[in-house]
């Protein structure tokens, strides 16, 4: 006889609730009975307009908030069943806090990248593997690794930063809102380097954004979040078709989308579909018959 | 820590959240002033009925009173031990005598007089500045009253800034220090085993972006307080004008009527001598 296999989630939300200093006049609800799972080699992206949980949840996922109800599995076990035990989660659930360059205080890059992987307890060999391979999915090279971080660019610092969680080698990594306030091509270089030590480890990958052109780029599976709840969940179709519902709890769909949308209503031959300026560029030229 | 209160301001609707903050800060000190003359039981329990009536009036739930109170409980049960002790009253009054104890019921009597005044000194403070005052306005009332020092070229604005600005802060460094704290607990550090040292170490990876945050926030606020044109406080003009309503002079008189009782019953003791 086969045991029965059941496909397990790498994290799995059960009925967690949270509430922001209770029994005082300043109670917020933060989270209302949110369920949800979270799949290895993929990136979810989750959506919501600010002050929506998303930042409560993240910390949840790696044990930094304890959930006032409800559980949080890491493959299948309640991550908060021995409280002792919680630092290994978090070198299982990797989370880039906002604006994750301030974290920096090393005298080097280098150094700093190694805090993680050090506090783990790895032999150096190790540890320098990964600082160099970290910093490689990021893009710092040499000349970057041996400065001090504070010396580097923004973009540079959150690079380092973003690195610094990477070389724990998590099984899951989690970025708030990883490319905030960031130049088209810091956002890129940032992005990339998530893709890349996605493919490398299969690890599942949560990234938390405003920018719906990112998550519609980088993500395969979208959460939205709203006033405390789960809104939806699908691929990024199956939610930015509902572009209405979402303008109504303040958030957007693509500028491209939008773009595409109204030229299909007007008469165009494209897909609605579209949520990217190369895809765009492609069934344009695919329409007009050019070639690039 | 769930959340951050700065102070300890509760936001309620009441006569004393409304009364001018300046006349707060001297409705507090002639309380303290009051609980310090008190002599006599008549004293005493009238000035533990107007900590009532004060906590009543300004519709701050006991619950918020007494976790304030059980900050210093050591203290009064600390005082109220050695009065017990150390008090040494009338032969006749003595209660209990062994070895070298001698315990006399003045030394009970002064055990919880002492207490009383505590518990009201802390109530009639808590409930006139913090638990009404929010920190902005409880500056601005402090620099109001210092302002005579002015003349005295006592930079009395500036200090009153600085304590603003400070109180500003507080809440924001909090948060600042959490997140940090979050964030390089997520990279495995550890700030709650080990030796005492090995915790002062650990510490190392927060204080240094927390000073370097300091620092860049400190220097982005003199840019911004530039940009408007802030040059200290010579001829500068208050976007909120503290004014005396009639409230204010009210409760002055009330305090003014209060301070009078209590002497007056320390002098007429009504014939009893405790």
């Amino acid at each position: 006889m086969t045991p029965v296999r059941i496909k397990m989630s790498k994290i799995t939300v059960e009925n967690v609730s949270y509430v922001y200093s209770a029994g005082t006049p300043f109670e917020v609800k933060a989270l209302d009975d949110i369920n949800l799972s979270i799949e290895e080699n993929r990136i979810t992206g989750i959506i919501g307009h600010t002050g929506s949980g998303k930042s409560t949840l993240v910390q949840m996922f790696n044990g930094l908030v304890r959930p006032d109800e409800g559980r949080i599995l890491l493959d299948g076990a309640d991550i908060w069943e021995n409280p002792k035990e919680i630092g290994k989660v978090r070198f299982k659930v990797g989370l880039v806090m906002q604006y994750p360059e301030y974290q920096l205080f090393e005298e080097t890059v280098k150094a700093d990248i190694a805090f993680g992987p050090k506090n783990m307890g790895l032999d150096e060999d190790e540890i320098k593997n990964r600082v160099s391979e970290c910093a490689g999915f990021v893009g710092l090279g040499q000349n970057e690794l041996d400065k001090s971080p504070f010396d580097l660019s923004g973009g540079q610092k959150r690079r380092a930063a973003i690195a610094g969680v990477m070389a724990m080698k998590p099984e899951v990594l989690v970025l708030d809102e990883p490319a905030a306030g960031l130049d088209p091509a810091g956002r890129a270089s940032i992005f990339d380097g998530i893709v890349k030590y996605k493919n490398s480890t299969g690890a599942a990958v949560i990234i938390v954004s405003h920018s719906m052109e990112d998550m519609a780029k980088y993500c395969d599976y979208l959460i939205v979040m709203a006033d405390a709840k789960v809104f939806m969940t699908g691929d990024r179709d199956t939610v930015f078709s509902n572009s209405s519902q979402l303008e109504n709890i303040g958030l957007d769909i693509p500028q491209i989308t939008k773009v595409m949308t109204l030229l299909c209503e007007a008469g165009v031959n494209v897909s609605k579909s579209i949520y990217t300026v190369e895809d765009a560029e492609r069934a344009l030229l695919k329409l007009f018959g050019g070639v690039r | 820590m769930k959340g951050i209160v700065l102070g300890q301001y509760y936001p309620a609707d009441s006569v004393i959240h409304r009364l001018d903050p300046r006349i707060k800060i001297i409705l507090a000190l002639i309380y303290i002033v009051c609980s310090f003359l008190c002599r006599n039981i008549f004293s005493f329990v009238l000035l533990f009925m107007s900590s009532i009536v004060l906590i009543l009036v300004s519709r701050i739930p006991l619950k918020i009173v007494f976790r304030s109170l059980r900050a210093i409980i050591f203290i009064m049960l600390f005082t109220a031990v050695l009065n017990v002790f150390w008090t040494k009253g009338e032969p006749e009054n003595l209660l209990v005598s062994w070895k070298f104890i001698n315990i006399y019921t003045e030394g009970i009597y002064n055990a919880v007089f002492i207490v009383v005044r505590i518990v009201s000194m802390i109530i009639g403070s808590s409930i006139f500045m913090t638990y009404t005052t929010t920190p902005i306005q409880l500056t601005d009332g402090i620099e109001r009253l210092l302002s005579p020092l002015k003349k005295l070229h006592v930079p009395v604005h500036e200090f009153a800034m600085m304590m603003t600005i400070a109180l500003r802060f507080i809440p924001i460094i909090v948060e600042e220090t959490q997140k940090i704290m979050s964030a390089q607990k997520a990279r495995g550090a550890d700030f709650s085993s080990g030796s005492l040292m090995k915790r002062a170490k650990a510490l190392v990876p927060v204080l240094i972006p927390l000073f370097i945050s300091a620092f860049r926030r400190a220097g982005d606020l003199a840019t911004a307080m530039t940009c408007r044109c802030y040059r200290g406080g010579k001829g500068r003009t208050k976007m909120t004008v503290l004014k005396c309503r009639a409230r204010d002079y009210v409760m002055l008189a009330v305090s003014a009527a209060f301070t009078a009782a209590v002497v007056v019953i320390n002098i007429y003791s009504f014939g009893y001598t405790m």
